[in-house]
């Protein structure tokens, strides 16, 4: 597919912000096109990334799954790790990566809060698992027009 | 205006004026005592859906409060709740004219050349109104009045709904950080305060030699500890100049000592850490919530997905590192 999307996108959203917005004549339109620009910046740069980022991160969540199910004390939710622990990404559309993704984060935000009640050294290591995975999750997110 | 004939609106432009009310700007022109006479005025009208939905009363009283004391703000003028005549409730305000608001502006000459004089009345300013006594200023009229030692549960209360309400992924960073805020609760507020909600660099209009005319945007501005406030304005998501001065203007020591000076209240470490993490949690219940509109197709301005985009993933790392970690 040529031109590369994202250098399309890129130079779109130039058109946009330098030739498209000046010629507005209300502030307003203007800023909103310069808007729109980013976006396409900011869209290019998720293209680029959006199913390696996913399929990285699903790996991660169940391979933290399996990880901590040991020290799981609810044996329901043992079970419910264990399982989506053996799972895997068989379609690699970004809406079948995302809707696993959302899945996943939803049984991380339980386990989390799960043995953050927990009093046990394998409560902690879990714990601080989850806390690196969430700080990696932030970064694969983060764009370069992020202001922090 | 009772007196005014032949009233009419020039010149009206839709402006950018907050993501919550559409703004606009006009020129009213009128006749009275023979004579026609104009002024430059904003319109702030309450769109179809927002980053927030917020009561317009609440933020045209706390102009009206505010205006002819030491905070300085535009001019009310007048109120309509009924939607019948621009299809929305909206309200009237003073236009102040050459002003500069942007953050972007403002990082940049000549306005960053004065970035302490800015630092200095920026902070000094929200001082005044973490000093100021609702109850004097009649603000308990529009404002509910909320008990200092449960100020912190209200608001985490109303911010976490709004997640649970509006989000369309789930957040597990800002779920983490909700239970800690549960976990380590901050001490009673020193007093119950008006605080702005918005208040930081982006949100008042100054000159070109660095004086702050006008404090915009008190949309959601409620009762409450002044410490919220403070925090908002510290969150590393506003650090515009990307140096890691808040605010793109000062120092955090600096910002902090002004306020402390400004207000006659003290920034107690602990409380302000309480009140920094929960201010992530509610700008990305603000972002989540403009992604949720946008999606939903009942407001498409695109500044709702590129701030759900941007801000969210920056207030991410900015609740990661205020919960230390992310360096």
């Amino acid at each position: 597919m040529k031109p590369d999307p994202g250098h399309f996108l890129g130079v779109m959203a130039g058109h946009l912000m330098t030739r498209t917005a000046p010629a507005l004549p209300e502030a307003y339109e203007q800023s909103t096109v310069g808007i729109l620009g980013l976006m396409l910046i900011s869209v290019g740069e998720e293209f680029e990334r959006a199913a390696s980022r996913r399929v990285e991160e699903n790996r991660e969540l169940r391979r933290l799954f399996a990880e901590a199910a040991p020290a799981v004390e609810d044996a329901e939710l043992r079970a419910r790790l264990e399982a989506a622990a053996a799972g895997s990404d068989e379609d690699l559309a970004i809406s079948a990566l995302e809707a696993s993704n959302s899945v996943l984060r939803v049984l991380l935000i339980e386990l989390h809060a799960h043995v953050e009640e927990l009093d046990s050294d394998a409560a902690r290591g879990v714990e601080q698992a989850i806390w690196r995975e969430l700080v990696a999750s932030t970064e694969r997110r983060r764009l370069a027009m992020g202001p922090f | 205006m009772p007196e005014a004939q032949d009233v009419r609106v020039e010149n009206l432009e839709r402006i950018f004026g907050g993501a919550s009310r559409e703004t606009y700007r006009f020129t009213l022109v009128w006749c009275a005592a023979g004579e026609t006479q104009s002024r430059p005025l904003i319109l702030r009208r309450d769109p179809p859906g927002s980053l927030i939905d917020t009561d317009r009363a609440v933020e045209f009283g706390a102009y009206q409060a505010f205006h002819g004391t030491g905070v300085p703000v535009p001019e009310p003028l007048w109120l309509e709740e009924d939607s019948s005549w621009l299809d929305h409730p909206f309200f009237v305000m003073e236009q102040l004219t050459g002003f500069e608001a942007s953050p972007q502006a403002l990082m940049a000459p000549p306005y960053s050349d004065h970035a302490d004089k800015l630092a200095q009345q920026k902070w000094a300013i929200l001082g005044e109104i973490s000093r100021a006594d609702p109850k004097q200023l009649g603000l308990e009229a529009v404002m509910e009045p909320v008990a200092v030692d449960v100020c912190w549960q209200r608001e985490l209360a109303h911010w976490e709904s709004e997640i649970d309400r509006a989000e369309l992924c789930p957040q597990p960073v800002i779920r983490a950080a909700i239970r800690w805020l549960r976990r380590t609760p901050p001490p009673p507020a020193q007093k119950l305060s008006v605080v702005h909600a918005d208040f930081r660099t982006g949100n008042f209009l100054c000159d070109s030699d660095g004086v702050i005319h006008a404090i915009l945007d008190w949309e959601m501005a409620h009762l409450g500890d002044p410490l919220e406030d403070l925090a908002w304005g510290l969150n590393p998501i506003w650090c515009w100049a990307k140096d890691g001065r808040v605010g793109g203007l000062a120092s955090r020591e600096d910002a902090i000592r002004i306020w402390e000076e400004a207000s006659g209240l003290r920034a107690e470490p602990d409380a302000l850490h309480w009140w920094e993490v929960f201010s992530s949690v509610k700008g990305q219940a603000i972002w989540v919530s403009g992604a949720q509109e946008f999606t939903a197709g009942k407001n498409q301005d695109p500044i709702l997905a590129l701030s759900a985009w941007l801000m969210g993933n920056s207030q991410d790392r900015a609740v990661l590192h205020a919960l230390g970690h992310l360096p």
